[in-house]
């Protein structure tokens, strides 16, 4: 488990840096999200539309890469404990065990 | 990528929030029997939330010069099903509506289908498929979280493309452009997303057999001991 799990996090971290790299080389490469990129092809295809409703809420773009933080903390903080959690329990009852047998 | 704000036509907003509405709502009946059922779970399901909240937060270079995020929306699928997978996925599209501006409310409903019911669908159905032809464990999971999260960019592309036919080339070629401009950029991140659930699962195996036990969904599959 512990020797593939090393290479499928090697792996994963290889392809978004190559990603990356690769990314930066194209012409006019500026990382924009797929979404914006998604949105100009509707303003190519139907020149005159608006969207008819507006963000309840649009945070300005510092808060906004503060919150994106905030969201992914969360949900690596949950993550991140039920794992420890999970590991450290296997652990000290593998000891119990060790030490039951002697 | 979720469809922004205001930028599907009102009468789609509203179809595919009422083709939605019913999964979610099961899928709210399914986890709230499941939190009464088997209380031990809780803390692996609000794990499996977890891990699309991160992922849905990261947005990740790709190799055409733009970015995009995975959706974790395979995992939780593969461990509980795909019905709990509507329920958790429609809190990460709302958090990220309300306060950070991406996705919308009115684009929610359609959101919601592509990434918290058709991927999951999708992704447990190749786990079953893949498994049925004995394929190890790991390639089923990585590919039914890989082909899950690209199952939801296709759909996001044809939701578009409903709304936006090309005046030329009618839905077909409208779907061309937008599935053009999604899924060179998702592919490799779909990838990420497929190596990131093995790692997962591979350590569910190994540290959380007991609770894997405990579901009622795979346990055969995912407590197995001979496939690796």
């Amino acid at each position: 488990m512990k020797a593939q799990n090393g290479w499928l996090l090697l792996l994963a971290g290889t392809l978004v840096v190559g990603s990356v790299l690769i990314g930066s080389h194209r012409k006019g490469a500026e990382f924009a999200g797929s979404d914006g990129q998604a949105m100009e092809i509707v303003a190519a295809i139907q020149p005159g539309y608006q969207p008819w409703f507006r963000f309840v809420w649009e945070p300005p773009t510092e808060i906004a890469s503060g919150l994106f933080a905030l969201q992914a903390a969360l949900g690596a903080g949950v993550l991140g404990y039920y794992l420890g959690f999970r590991r450290g329990r296997a652990r000290s009852r593998q000891q119990d065990r060790v030490d039951a047998g002697h | 990528m979720h469809i922004a704000e205001g930028f599907l036509p009102p009468l789609h907003a509203a179809a595919w929030t009422a083709i939605s509405l019913p999964f979610v709502i099961f899928s709210a009946r399914r986890v709230t029997r499941l939190m009464h059922d088997q209380p031990q779970t809780k803390l692996l399901l609000a794990a499996s939330g977890a891990f699309a909240f991160v992922l849905s937060a990261l947005k990740l270079p790709s190799v055409t010069g733009s970015c995009s995020h995975a959706t974790g929306a395979g995992l939780g699928a593969i461990l509980f099903g795909p019905s709990v997978m509507a329920l958790l996925g429609t809190i990460v599209l709302l958090f990220q509506a309300l306060l950070l501006a991406h996705g919308g409310l009115t684009t929610l409903g359609a959101n919601v289908f592509s990434m918290a019911i058709v991927g999951p669908w999708v992704a447990y159905g190749l786990l079953r498929g893949t498994q049925n032809l004995n394929a190890p464990l790991a390639v089923s999971v990585f590919l039914a979280a890989m082909l899950g999260d690209m199952a939801t960019y296709t759909v996001t592309a044809g939701q578009l493309a409903l709304a936006f036919p090309d005046p030329a080339s009618g839905v077909a070629g409208s779907f061309i452009k937008f599935i053009g401009v999604f899924a060179p950029t998702q592919l490799p991140l779909a990838v990420v997303e497929g190596l990131l659930t093995v790692v997962i699962v591979n350590f569910l195996r190994e540290y959380s057999s007991d609770e894997l036990q405990r579901l009622k969904f795979l346990p055969e599959i995912l407590t197995a001991e001979a496939r690796l």
